[in-house]
């Protein structure tokens, strides 16, 4: 056997570690019904900002508090204690990086999906209603 | 048929010809070339040729076309209204051009013809079979941008179809005015370029990555002829330069987007391991392993398989990177892709017919290649370099699987093709940790061979007189090293600092046979300059990122399972401790739809405190279209970076004239209940009262009342009835006022959809509360170090292109 066919067979041993590893690392996108069942443990949580619920920012104290429902509908407080997002109102969409305590589920990282003005153009085209 | 008024749609038909021309010519040539190729007859040739040039010809009138349109603010044109405006500065008309999905392929065509023409004319006997793969990729280019829909199938999407003809404002009632332009204010001015996009690093970023992408085209034509006609040596020779071109420019397109994300986005840092950036940097790995891989065999003639399939996996990458951004597939988990334009169909296509011809072709002539005879020596220079691009290979191959979750998931999810997954993989929760832990001890092996790999003779080296050339930077390396380590403090990290030894362990070595081996002679200079860069952005990235301190970092703790706040709040003009500074935040400025928020730096020693050292104005771009974009603003010195961005700012907390604040607006029927601020709101009923005209018996004037209570945490009740009146087209509401509490609320709107009451409720604002900023400020130790390794890394692939090229 050449050096290069160990070398080759090395590489493809660190591939497969690759691979395990990323299973491993990777998170699962869930509800919040699941990070509930195991408190302290990370998850990736998509969702939607609940309007009707108050949110609350105390930028002195740095908590930003509001809620959001997860795609089967659950509600849920979240707590984030970063600066409240620029735009969070129009926010589509929420994904929401972090684990559940008892009180309420602490994201880490807030992504939000805004409406792209792609969207806006379709308002504009609501021009039907006058 | 409806003649509508002050379309101009002269250009838009210009433009839509030229990319069906562009389209068929780009055929005609392949199948030309092809012919030329199997029957060797000069008639074919002059075809091919002419059809290329006219595909050449075609694709910069494309280019003419659409800045024509950007240029003359066409709103009419659906491209020109979405990425530009009436007052967009002349300087980010390219910007503008190249925002949107189809200005960029229009980018990338325009490329792929220029290095096309320079292959054509200097190819010589590889011109046939190499321009039949460049004009086969420009048909799948080309057919990106046609925008027909043959069998209710879309087939591209072109950038010059007017707003009414859009699929998605098809039948609109709009559409139908001839005078539309005129009627509706939306048509006079476009929505805009996105504001992160109006940066100087976005005019010369994105042609230049196109260029790299481009770039890689040609080893891949190369390597592919080789196969088809099974001359598997003589094309190392002329890919050589090419591979080192693209490695310079896809290298150098990268690092201008990293640039761009450090001045104008906000994530703190030039590299955030986003799967946007990652797609591209993934085939300059491989393109770089392809190019060491040829001057191996072009040296000892051995590795020939592993280059031809790096050099090919090379473009296969940039077309899946391509599949990767534009389909949509990246959706939840990139912030910066592209909108899904419904092509992904397409880009699949164009993705596995390259995919398939070329690995197919390797394979079939694996057997057949030429393969070295001898092992290669333990010792000898060839021996590392192979092994060094397999740990490249290995490293991209870690990125883009991580890279390719979304992917995983929608073949494999719950909702995939074949559902082998109960839950949707989402990427790693710490991406930048995940691959660090993989990149930092492949970077580790790489810098290490780099520094030694010039000190290798291929062959055999001779131990004695390796370790005698290379003691001097040895030494030299490890008193640096040592000294960085104790001025910022790595000897508690173990991989950190094997990295940082490595990385100045490449650039000293490098330097040493350059200067002190080669005599500073330009002939050696490519490949040392070309290192030391490398292993400088390795360093600059080590210490600055491993380095950076948070200096707006607040002490309060909220509760121990919450991480640090890492910003710090300002008030007006009150001074704050930031790192080894104080700080004050000194008022903010407007300037168009800019809020500069101005932050003076002075020293801490109170005897030069009165001494501003220097301000940062880090600023809000406020859109209508794409709301509160911030940018951050930068201090640099020499040694250090002083990074600033605001976060939050009170000036955005909308207010009322009369002094009350904190909007919400919540919809209600009779009977619901809502919640402000630790009180029950409840809608008890709505009142209705129309005033009729007595005469005609139309309704003149329409007044709603909404009675509500709203009842406090002590369980005192009080009654509001905010109005909602409508006299012709007049709208007027009178607000109802709780003055214990400080609340107003206004009856905004009716929902005629489900007979709910809009409601805005707002609390009054303490007119001596001061305005305020949340602000991140980071310092990034050294990162100088990384940006001049950008620049030699770029010059110093540059000067090996150039002595390729006159060898």
């Amino acid at each position: 056997m050449k050096r290069t066919h160990i070398a080759i067979v090395v590489v493809i041993a660190v591939a497969i570690g690759a691979i395990m590893v990323t299973i491993n690392d990777a998170s699962t996108y869930v509800g919040f019904d699941r990070a509930q069942e195991n408190p302290g443990t990370k998850y990736t949580v998509i969702g939607y900002l609940d309007k009707e619920a108050p949110m609350n920012y105390n930028a002195r104290a740095s908590i930003f508090e509001f809620t959001a429902i997860d795609k089967e509908g659950l509600k849920r407080k979240v707590v984030y204690n970063q600066p409240k997002p620029q735009d969070f109102e129009r926010s589509e969409e929420i994904t929401m990086k972090g684990y559940a305590n008892d009180t309420a589920f602490i994201a880490e990282e807030i992504l939000m999906k805004c409406p792209s003005k792609y969207n806006e153009q379709n308002q504009m085209a609501g021009y039907d209603t006058y | 048929m409806i003649e509508y008024v002050g379309e101009h749609t002269l250009p838009g038909l210009v433009g839509r010809f030229m990319v069906s021309l562009a389209f068929s010519t780009a055929i005609i040539s392949a199948l030309a070339y092809f012919f030329f190729h199997k029957k060797e007859e000069s008639a074919y040739k002059k075809v091919a040729r002419g059809s290329f040039l006219a595909h050449t010809a075609s694709v910069v009138g494309i280019v003419l076309t659409l800045f024509y349109l950007l240029l003359s603010h066409y709103f009419e044109y659906d491209y020109v209204w979405k990425h530009s405006s009436l007052d967009l500065p002349l300087r980010y008309v390219f910007s503008a051009f190249w925002e949107g999905q189809e200005g960029s392929f229009i980018l990338w065509l325009f490329w792929h013809v220029v290095l096309g023409c320079i292959l054509m004319l200097t190819a010589k006997k590889w011109e046939a079979p190499t321009m039949i793969v460049f004009a086969l990729v420009q048909a799948f280019l080309a057919s990106m941008i046609l925008g027909i829909y043959p069998f209710d199938l879309k087939i591209g999407s072109s950038p010059f179809v007017l707003m009414r003809n859009m699929a998605e404002n098809a039948a609109l009632p709009w559409t139908e005015f001839p005078n539309y332009l005129e009627m509706f204010p939306a048509f006079q001015d476009g929505s805009g370029l996105n504001p992160l996009l109006q940066n100087y690093w976005m005019t010369i970023h994105p042609p230049t990555l196109f260029l790299g992408f481009a770039s890689t085209l040609v080893p891949f034509a190369y390597a592919l002829a080789a196969l088809f006609t099974k001359d598997f040596k003589s094309w190392v020779k002329p890919a050589l330069p090419w591979t080192f071109f693209s490695i310079g420019i896809l290298g150098l397109g990268i690092l201008m987007g990293g640039a761009w994300a450090y001045e104008a986005l906000s994530f703190g840092g030039f590299w955030a391991w986003d799967p946007v950036e990652n797609s591209s940097l993934v085939p300059w790995i491989t393109i770089a392993g392809a190019g060491h891989l040829l001057l191996i065999y072009r040296n000892k003639r051995t590795g020939l398989a592993a280059a031809f399939f790096m050099a090919l996996i090379s473009f296969l990458l940039i077309l899946y990177s391509t599949f990767l951004t534009r389909s949509g597939v990246l959706g939840d988990s990139s912030v910066h892709s592209f909108v899904d334009l419904g092509l992904s169909g397409q880009l699949l296509v164009y993705l596995l017919f390259f995919v398939i011809i070329a690995l197919g072709i390797f394979i079939i002539r694996y057997p057949k290649m030429p393969k070295g005879k001898t092992e290669e020596s333990l010792s000898s220079r060839e021996f590392w370099m192979f092994i060094g691009s397999l740990v490249l290979l290995i490293s991209a191959f870690q990125i883009i699987f991580s890279t390719s979750i979304p992917v995983f998931n929608s073949l494999f999810g719950p909702e995939g093709w074949i559902p082998l997954m109960d839950d949707k993989m989402a990427p790693p929760l710490d991406a930048i940790d995940h691959y660090n832990s993989f990149q930092v001890p492949f970077a580790i092996v790489i810098t290490l061979l780099i520094a030694v790999g010039q000190f290798l003779t291929y062959g055999k080296t001779n131990n004695k007189r390796f370790w005698k050339t290379i003691t001097r930077s040895l030494i030299i390396s490890l008193l640096v090293t040592a000294t960085l380590a104790q001025l910022y403090d790595f000897w508690r990290d173990p991989i950190y600092l094997a990295l940082l030894f490595t990385g100045v362990f490449a650039t000293v070595s490098n330097l040493d046979f350059w200067l002190v081996m080669g005599k500073g002679k330009l002939s050696f200079s490519g490949s040392s300059v070309a290192h030391i860069g490398f292993a400088l952005i390795m360093v600059g990235a080590l210490i600055s990122n491993a380095r950076k301190t948070v200096i707006s970092q607040s002490d309060v703790f909220l509760s121990e399972d919450l991480p640090s706040n890492e910003n710090a709040l300002m008030d007006l003009n009150d001074t704050i401790k930031l790192g080894g500074f104080n700080a004050v935040f000194t008022g903010m400025r407007e300037d168009g739809d800019k809020q500069y928020y101005q932050v003076s730096y002075y020293a801490q020693d109170p005897a030069q405190a009165e001494e501003r050292l220097f301000q940062l104005e880090p600023f809000l771009q406020v859109t209508d279209d794409m709301g509160t974009t911030p940018n951050p603003d930068t201090k640099h010195y020499l040694d250090h970076d002083i990074y600033t961005h605001v976060t939050y700012s009170s000036y955005l907390e909308p207010r009322t004239p009369d002094g009350y604040g904190k909007e919400v607006e919540v919809e209600l029927g009779v009977g619901d209940s809502a919640v402000y601020r630790n009180h029950f709101v409840i809608m008890d009923s709505l009142k209705v009262n129309l005033g009729m005209n007595e005469e005609n018996g139309n309704v003149e004037k329409l007044t709603l009342t909404m009675v509500a209570r709203v009842i406090n945490v002590m369980g005192l009740e009080y009654e509001i009835r905010p109005t909602y009146e409508l006299e012709g087209d007049v709208l007027s509401h009178t607000d109802a006022f709780l003055e214990d509490a400080g609340f107003k609320f206004r009856f905004a709107e009716v929902n005629p959809d489900n007979k709910k009451v809009k409601l805005k409720a707002w609390t009054k604002l303490d007119e001596n509360e001061k305005p305020f900023i949340v602000m991140k400020a980071i310092v990034f130790p050294l990162i100088n170090i990384l940006w001049v390794g950008c620049i030699l890394m770029v010059v110093g692939t540059g000067l090996a292109v150039y002595q390729r090229i006159r060898q």
